[in-house]
């Protein structure tokens, strides 16, 4: 008992005082001396403290209070994120085996915290529920660093495997994020979420053959296509004035700083593309291609067959002007030629343009050897990732030749790894000084 | 009936000779004089000799000593030197004739090289061409013609005394020394650029090498410069750790597709890093493969290691990149 709250039973006085004077610490009134208690030894219970008989003959340990409030929250996510109860009892059972591992079971809550994320976030993707670790971060305002860390440690412990989610899947949800419907916005920029998700799902696909996808973190990607499809869908003046951040902020929305880059990429596809509109007379820029969007999307498989048309001319043009050995690789472009109009249809035939271009590229090699060391295939087809198109350029580092590792070592070349004595003896001096004017300072 | 058979190997091989491989262009010139000089010496021999020029283009030779790449390779200049080689090849196809059972089209093979052995040394004899029809033991053809490039090797040795770090770190230009952070010396070389970390029990670690020889002498650097300073240093148990190299297959890479037919060896989470992650069971090599191309390794003990794991993987990117 703390004196804190005491009052002497015979006077009323709060002062008491703790007096340990004597061998037993004693709570005593100041005014007027009453002991008011006496200290445990008095109080000990004659046969040991009571123990409850359940607690004495409990079988097994209870669980700890931790694991049932990490359980709590694993149940908190899934109802946030309205996920059905199969996912959430998965999720409860990752994260009671997740926990008693020796590698989460003496962290810090937080960390605790983010397991409970990624056991909901696994159990999603098992049973085939689209969603993006990016989601459980902003669920839990986690660092997405330590999300990464906690999600593959997990993986390996539990020893599971996610399947792999794509971007299209996670699209219809994070469109429905944006309130943009004709009650949140004026009639201008309502959009209706259906119509609004088919034309970004249309744009994520053709970003995904064309490269932009893969590699890259989605929520960007989404956002972009989520914008275009918003502004091209009714591309008025007013929309087509609407830079991504009033947009992000209207639909409140977080806005994402690698959205913009995605936009210029997805309008350069876009503009590829366009230029193959047969009513399209003018030059289409990146500034125009919004009206355009409609059109682009509706027939971009044939618009594709006619820009790798029209690539391959061009390279085909290109390549007799420049290249001193023109006769091989003219014998590999046409071979080729007939395999890729063959599958002009398919969608991915915009990969078919390697191959044909690989056989001119050995043939342009030995003229880019003066240039660049390595020949940037990405330039010479119709489309490649953003990573090629502008590849950084690397310093090239001389590779030694013939080290045998037995090579005499000159004693030259060791003394001068190794100091002085005057040397040694000024460094020794320096450093004690430096070491001075801190311990002064400190 | 042997000399039926006989002039027929030796019209095919002239009608052979025309439409030749590279290799053969280089012996070209000496295969012509010996088919002249083969008239000229014993029916078995000159069988023999011509069986010799046909030998590469039916058999598979893949048994024979990788020797047989260096010397058919060499330039014409080298001719006696490719001679003689190609007579040790000739002998020990003999041999091993003996012991595999030939083809149909190999049948009088067997007595002419086993008799060539002694006479051909005074005799030329067609020259091999090993480089189009044989299944290869230096691969050329089916290989991808790619070649993983090392980027960094880890290594470590003892030294085998202990060490005063405080004492190397004063003593020492190119060492850096901060007990606080890490127990150990960081020191750097200028040739090869590598960075060494030395304990205080004797053992360092070696890192940034470019190649196996370049790590080993590294290391002996390092354990010179500790010597130097008067410890009783000694190059005891150097091990390769682990090896890095990387290279590029100049084609875009579908890492969704990947991941989806390799699930149980990848790892693609684009969230998190935008490369998948291979993991392959033989060899033992983790790599990381991204969508421009470029693929890295890690985790190989030898070079061979490296490039088995490239060679593996590379009809898998092919077939991802048709899709």
């Amino acid at each position: 008992m703390s004196k804190a709250g005491l009052k002497c039973p015979n006077c009323g006085s709060s002062n008491i005082v703790n007096d340990d004077l004597y061998s037993q610490a004693q709570l005593v009134c100041v005014e007027c001396g009453a002991v008011v208690s006496e200290g445990s030894l008095a109080d000990d219970p004659l046969w040991g403290t009571d123990v409850s008989y359940s607690r004495t003959t409990a079988v097994k340990k209870n669980p700890c209070l931790n694991l049932i409030k990490g359980l709590e929250r694993v149940k908190e996510i899934c109802r946030i994120l309205r996920l059905n109860a199969e996912i959430e009892h998965l999720a409860q059972t990752y994260f009671r085996t997740a926990y008693q591992h020796e590698s989460f079971i003496n962290v810090t809550l937080q960390r605790k915290e983010v397991l409970a994320g990624c056991c909901v976030c696994i159990s999603c993707r098992q049973r085939n529920w689209p969603i993006t670790l990016g989601t459980i971060c902003c669920v839990l305002n986690a660092e997405e660093t330590l999300l990464g860390g906690v999600y593959q440690e997990m993986l390996k412990i539990l020893n599971i495997q996610a399947p792999f989610v794509s971007v299209v899947e996670v699209i219809e949800t994070h469109v429905h994020e944006y309130k943009i419907s004709k009650q949140d916005v004026p009639e201008d920029f309502a959009e209706d979420p259906k119509v609004l998700t088919k034309r970004a799902v249309e744009l994520v696909e053709l970003a995904g053959e064309s490269w932009i996808v893969t590699g890259r973190r989605p929520l960007p990607l989404m956002m972009a296509a989520t914008y275009l499809a918003w502004q091209s869908l009714n591309p008025n003046r007013h929309r087509l004035k609407f830079s991504l951040d009033k947009f992000c902020n209207m639909a409140k929305v977080r806005k994402r700083r690698a959205a913009a880059t995605r936009i210029t990429e997805l309008k350069e596809v876009l503009c590829r593309l366009g230029k193959e509109l047969p009513w399209v007379t003018e030059a289409v820029t990146e500034s125009d291609v919004v009206p355009l969007v409609g059109d682009i999307l509706k027939y971009r498989h044939s618009l594709l067959a006619r820009a790798l048309k029209t690539h391959e001319k061009a390279l085909e043009a290109n390549c007799a002007q420049t290249s001193t050995l023109n006769h091989p690789t003219d014998e590999v472009v046409p071979t080729q030629h007939s395999e890729s109009r063959n599958e002009n249809e398919s969608t991915s035939s915009v990969v078919q343009l390697s191959p044909s271009n690989k056989g001119e590229n050995q043939g342009d090699k030995n003229d880019d050897q003066s240039e660049e060391p390595v020949p940037n295939w990405g330039k010479k087809v119709l489309f490649a990732p953003p990573c090629v198109i502008n590849a950084k350029r690397r310093r090239v580092e001389r590779r030694v030749e013939n080290c045998t590792g037995d090579e005499e070592i000159s004693d030259g070349e060791i003394d001068s790894y190794i100091r002085s004595p005057q040397e040694a003896r000024d460094f020794a001096l320096m450093q004690k000084m430096l070491s001075l004017p801190n311990s002064e300072n400190s | 009936m042997d000399d039926l058979a006989l002039e027929r190997y030796f019209d095919d091989s002239i009608a052979k000779d025309s439409s030749s491989s590279a290799v053969e262009e280089q012996l070209g010139l000496q295969s012509s004089d010996k088919l002249q000089h083969a008239p000229q010496h014993g029916s078995q021999l000159s069988g023999g000799a011509e069986v010799a020029g046909r030998l590469g283009d039916d058999l598979d030779l893949s048994f024979l000593p990788d020797d047989l790449s260096h010397h058919n390779s060499s330039s014409a200049a080298e001719a006696a030197t490719a001679q003689n080689a190609a007579l040790d090849v000739l002998e020990d196809s003999g041999i091993c004739l003996d012991n595999e059972p030939p083809d149909s089209a190999a049948g009088p093979l067997q007595q002419g090289p086993a008799n060539l052995g002694p006479e051909s040394r005074a005799s030329p004899f067609c020259p091999m061409t090993p480089m189009t029809p044989m299944t290869p033991m230096t691969p050329v053809t089916e290989k991808s013609g790619i070649i993983p490039q090392l980027q960094n090797i880890v290594s470590t040795v003892n030294l085998g005394c202990p060490l005063d770090l405080k004492f190397i770190a004063l003593q020492a230009r190119n060492a850096e020394y901060n007990p606080k952070r890490f127990a150990a010396v960081i020191m750097r070389i200028r040739e090869p650029r590598t960075t060494a970390l030395i304990f205080s029990s004797g053992k360092m670690v070696c890192t940034g090498a470019k190649s196996e020889e370049q790590s080993r002498l590294a290391a002996r650097k390092y354990a010179r410069v500790v010597q130097k300073l008067g410890f009783p240093a000694r190059f005891l148990d150097f091990k390769i750790q682990n090896m890095v190299a990387s290279c590029d297959v100049c084609f875009p890479i579908r890492l969704e597709g990947l991941v989806l037919t390799h699930q149980q060896f990848s790892s693609y989470e684009p969230e998190l890093f935008p490369g998948l992650i291979y993991r392959m069971v033989k060899p033992r090599i983790v790599l990381l493969i991204f969508v421009s191309g470029k693929v890295v390794l890690t985790g190989a003990k030898e070079r061979a290691e490296i490039y088995e794991a490239f060679e593996n993987i590379y009809p898998i990117l092919k077939g991802f990149r048709k899709q």
